[in-house]
């Protein structure tokens, strides 16, 4: 490599000294001057319509590209599964498009679809569920049509039920490979408890229990019109499109012959019974992998907590902010420690979020990026911080705020979850006003969540990785992780069927 | 699943593909969104190719200094997505420096002469004299790979086993480290951009080039030309050797520490034989923790030249205005003397089938890979063509592995052509009670079947139906076209993007069962077989 010689390096550093910014580029960006910018947020009463049978739904028409894109948004999830039945819901999910629908069977819908050149995917997760629907705006009447039939006519064919349980069985055997995967569905069960209804997972007796009727049970019981939220966005008329939506929500094909006494109504609440875990250190020992990865939680919030806003500029300030956070300062940019290191404190729509510190550091500087992070953590409810980093973390959120609904698909998504989770009808101000209450925060407000909120005596901390490495620690930076965070336990993995904690590996 | 193919082709590319991805983290700061972002991007450069003509206007210049530059107006909403792309990738490299390009990506977020910095010329002698140190240092660890090759030490990075002397000059550095901090505004071009609603800055390497974007509102393009322009004239590489650390973090998360990490890399490095793609774009762990910063200068220096750049914008701007505002900032960087060095080394052809087999923490699966043909090849558009037909669950290998013998549970394929070469492959997991080379054989039927009878019409018009459709999805956003724009320009042509799909149209059976007969010849192929690791088995289920 003769080409990296000394010559040519001088270039580059002694080039700058001789160069001068041109006459009329200043030497700061400080110094140029912008032409305003005025943004109004989208006002959700100018997309949202009640279809007279039953959804409401977010339309928003764009004439740009001749596709239409439509998402339906269905009050079931999880949390409705009973016991004994874990995977339930995504099993229900995932064959509403893949096991036939009206008079289609499976291999007939999935050819008709792709012959569109469309995509129709459907899904149950934890607290709702989702069927999208994408295509040429030239084919909407047939793509209505399917998705009607997956809405109100899904024949959950049993061969395709048996070949989903086999893959879903199959998915299971690699619970204990990844250690992403193992951290966070260890995070989830520090966090909220073993018996939280979100922490009961799929095991191979539940699978094999769940029959074909189960699955039309748990659909009929939730997919009907006034259940669903729907987000519309596209190559079409708005007018003509009310009119097709109504048609395609009122006249549901009842083929499944069922007694209408199994829907009972709105769907219950869902279940706030959260046990945060004893603080400590919680080490999953894998061995196998030269890396720990890390999760330090503490209780969080919940949506309407009026600490909301000083909660989101704290915790801008010490690790969501990206690149100016404190966290990243202190663990990427100053001591190399890790690639990806943040804190993150989301309001829980249902129950409290969890507020979390996760990096991942190789085996032996894990103990130290944690020495790190506390530190930071306690700086934060110690001190105020600066008006320069109070400022810049409000202008950041203030100044970005139009991305949040730079596309229409973004406005009448975003939208149809408001109205979904109930903060349309609680607080459909939300968006309007919530540039000026990022801004009304203060250094006080950011110090006294700050102190309310980050407490390290109550971390409860994740660590999955090699166990021998990490206690080893780093010579230049000793620290004991066993006393770190107060006490210390081996958390077991799992056996990946039935889920029961495994003998901790040696 | 219309796009398991597509998606089949995202993570072959992100195999070889490195973001720093940070906004995914400020995102869920705000809300309960679990964004996969870094995922929808790299699906983005997966439907590249599938866009018709006309559909995206671009006005193309030149700058006096030879930098290209490539307008899209799109007056949607008040903002433009900037991005730039250096042709400069991991394929540029050579032993010793395997990772630079994306070691550099990274040192080009630490600021420039007047970003970054209080005293730039207090700091530049600060990185003097680190760099004296450094070069003892180098000196130092030249010996300790000695005592290592020797069997002095099991392994010369541990701590431990570091020289007196070595540890010595780690304090005077880390001394000067502490020294420089204090002259340093840390990460300001990240400050700059948030404070004036930048969003979604990133930056991403790959086998054939380097790109960096961000989105700003309307008002702010003169910022965006003042800070790019800045940053590729008047870099400084501050914090080099705690960035290499980083950058040694991230090769553990995305490969080592992963199930099928190590392997995919070794099988990576068995199909390439000759072409500089057969490293990985992160670099080999030995480069990464002994690349200099004298090195990483002289690379600006070669390929970071205004005609090797192509400056993108998308959105509401006047492309007038914009060409002239272009002119001003980036026209004053000087021409390189001499364009960057033509890539002259090709794939040999191989003399015989390669074959792998692992024992991985993973169900058992299989992988082939066969040489197929670059970017823009004539041949390029069959081939594509060719993988949706084998692709989705509507295709012919889930049909016929999946549904018919039941040999497989998933399994998909993949056209990849790059600037330089393309391959192309089909991966698939073995079902319960079957084996990987069961969904071999069975793969290598499949494919006999494409080979001996044409596609019929139906099946052939779903396909081209699919392309046709998926031409529009990726342009809903500034940034997405963006994205798009930058893949093509990176691996050959930016105009493929509108160019793309009447070849793809145009394609016809007997052009698919050619290009059949001629790719999937054995000796064209390597072939990776997984199986669990038993020991991962029995600490699993019983």
């Amino acid at each position: 490599m003769k080409i990296f010689s000394s010559l040519i390096l001088s270039v580059a550093l002694v080039a700058p000294f001789q160069i001068l910014h041109s006459a009329d580029i200043p030497d700061r960006p400080e110094k140029l001057s912008f032409p305003p910018l005025k943004y109004d947020a989208p006002v959700p009463d100018q997309y949202r319509v009640q279809l007279k049978s039953g959804p409401v739904a977010y339309i928003v028409p764009d004439h740009e590209r001749p596709l239409v894109n439509i998402t339906v948004y269905v009050r079931t999830g999880k949390y409705l599964e009973l016991a004994g039945k874990e995977g339930l819901a995504e099993l229900t999910g995932w064959l509403l498009t893949h096991g036939g629908a009206g008079t289609n069977s499976a291999s007939q819908f999935e050819e008709r679809v792709a012959f569109l050149g469309a995509q129709l995917e459907s899904s149950i997760g934890d607290t709702q569920g989702n069927v999208g629907l994408n295509l040429l705006s030239k084919d909407l009447d047939a793509g209505l049509g399917l998705l009607r039939d997956v809405l109100y006519a899904p024949r959950f064919q049993d061969d395709k039920i048996t070949l989903r349980k086999q893959q879903t069985l199959q998915a299971m055997k690699q619970r204990n490979d990844d250690s992403s995967a193992i951290e966070d569905r260890e995070a989830d069960f520090l966090a909220h408890g073993e018996k939280f209804w979100a922490n009961r997972y799929s095991t191979s007796n539940s699978i094999d229990s769940i029959t074909r009727r189960d699955l039309e049970e748990f659909h009929y019981q939730w997919f009907w019109p006034s259940n669903f939220v729907i987000a519309i966005t596209g190559d079409f008329e708005r007018d003509a499109m009310i009119a097709k939506l109504e048609k395609v929500f009122s006249s549901g094909p009842n083929v499944i012959a069922m007694d209408r006494e199994l829907r009972t109504g709105t769907p219950p609440p869902i279940p706030t019974n959260i046990v945060f875990a004893a603080p400590g250190v919680y080490l999953v020992n894998k061995p196998d992998v030269d890396q720990g990865r890390v999760s330090l939680m503490l209780p969080g919030i919940q949506r309407g907590n009026p600490d909301y806003y000083a909660v989101v500029i704290m915790n801008n300030i010490l690790g969501g902010g990206g690149f100016t956070s404190h966290l990243m300062n202190r663990i990427r940019s100053d001591e190399g420690l890790a690639y990806s290191v943040y804190s993150s404190f989301p309001p829980g729509v249902y129950y409290p979020g969890t507020f979390t510190i996760a990096f991942q550091s190789k085996s032996r500087t894990v103990a130290y990026a944690c020495a790190i992070a506390l530190e930071e953590t306690k700086r934060m409810s110690a001190q105020p911080v600066s008006d320069a980093e109070l400022n810049l973390s409000k202008k950041s959120i203030i100044e970005g705020f139009p991305n949040f609904f730079n596309t229409k698909e973004k406005i009448v998504e975003q939208f149809a979850m408001d109205e979904f989770t109930g903060r349309h009808a609680k607080d459909p101000q939300f968006w309007q006003n919530f540039r000026a209450n990022i801004q009304s925060v203060t250094k006080e407000d950011v110090l006294r969540v700050a102190k309310k909120y980050l407490t390290p005596d109550k971390f409860a901390v994740l660590v999955v990785g090699n166990q021998a490495d990490i206690l080893l620690g780093y010579p230049t930076h000793p620290v004991d992780l066993k006393t770190l965070f107060g006490s210390f336990h081996e958390w077991p993995l799992r056996d990946p069927m039935t889920m029961q904690p495994l003998a901790p590996q040696k | 699943m219309q796009l398991s193919s597509y998606a089949r082709f995202s993570l072959a590319l992100e195999r070889r593909m490195l973001i720093v991805c940070l906004i995914t983290q400020f995102m869920t700061a705000l809300n309960k969104i679990a964004l996969t972002w870094f995922a929808l991007f790299i699906f983005q450069f997966a439907l590249i190719a599938t866009l018709s003509a006309q559909e995206v206007h671009v006005v193309e210049k030149t700058l006096t200094n030879g930098l290209t530059l490539l307008m899209v107006e799109r007056h949607d909403d008040p903002s433009v997505a900037g991005g730039w792309v250096a042709h400069v990738g991991s394929a540029n490299e050579s032993p010793g420096i395997t990772g630079i390009a994306h070691l550099f990506e990274h040192m080009m977020f630490k600021g420039t002469t007047s970003i970054g910095t209080t005293d730039y010329k207090r700091d530049f002698e600060i990185l003097a004299e680190q760099e004296k140190i450094r070069d003892e240092m180098r000196a130092e660890e030249s010996k300790m790979r000695a005592a290592w090759r020797r069997g002095g030490v099991d392994d010369w990075q541990k701590p431990e086993n570091w020289t007196p002397y070595y540890r010595e000059l780690q304090k005077q550095f880390q001394e000067l480290v502490l020294e420089e901090r204090k002259v340093i505004v840390k990460n300001e071009i990240w400050k700059i951009y948030q404070a004036n609603g930048g969003n979604g800055m990133n930056a991403f390497t790959m086998d054939d080039m380097t790109a960096y974007f961000v989105g700003v509102p309307a008002n702010k393009l003169e910022l965006w030309m003042w800070l790019e322009s800045e940053r590729i004239f008047h870099p400084v590489f501050r914090e080099f050797y705690a960035e290499r650390d980083v950058v040694f973090e991230e090769r553990r998360m995305r490969y080592d520490s992963t199930p099928l990490g190590p392997s995919e890399e070794a099988f990576n490095a068995l199909f390439w034989q000759s072409l500089p793609y057969s490293w990985p774009t992160i670099g080999w762990p030995s480069d990464i923790s002994s690349i200099s910063k004298p090195q990483a200068d002289a690379f600006h220096a070669m390929f970071y030249s205004p005609q090797n750049i192509t400056l993108i914008l998308v959105g509401d701007f006047d492309p007038k205005q914009v060409a002239a505002m272009a002119e001003k900032y980036f026209g004053r960087i000087p021409r390189g003397k001499n364009n960057p060095p033509d890539l002259v080394t090709t794939e040999m052809k191989q003399p015989a089938e390669k074959r792998m087999n692992a024992e991985v923490a993973a169900n058992p699966q299989v992988d082939i890979m066969w040489h197929t043909v670059p970017f823009a090849h004539k041949d390029s558009y069959a081939l594509q063509i060719l993988a949706q037909l084998l692709s989705t669950h509507t295709g012919r290998l889930y049909k016929g592995l999946v549904l018919g013998s039941g040999v497989a549970t998933d399994i998909s394929a993949s056209q990849n052509s790059q600037k330089w070469a393309g391959w192309f492959d089909i991966s698939g997991e073995a079902a319960d009670g079957h084996t990987p080379e069961e969904v071999e054989n069975g793969i290598y039927a499949e494919l006999d079947k494409l080979k001996r009878d044409p596609v019929p019409p139906e099946e052939l018009q779903k396909v081209k139906n699919n392309f046709a459709a998926e031409q529009y999805r990726q342009l809903n956003s500034n940034l997405n076209i963006l994205q798009n724009l930058i893949f093509n320009d990176g691996e050959g042509d930016w105009r493929e993007i509108n160019a793309a799909q009447p070849k793809l149209e145009a394609v016809t059976a007997a052009d698919v069962m050619r290009v059949a007969n001629e790719y999937f010849k054995k000796d064209n192929r390597a072939v990776a077989t997984f199986t669990r690791k038993p020991e991962t088995a029995a600490a699993e289920s019983k």
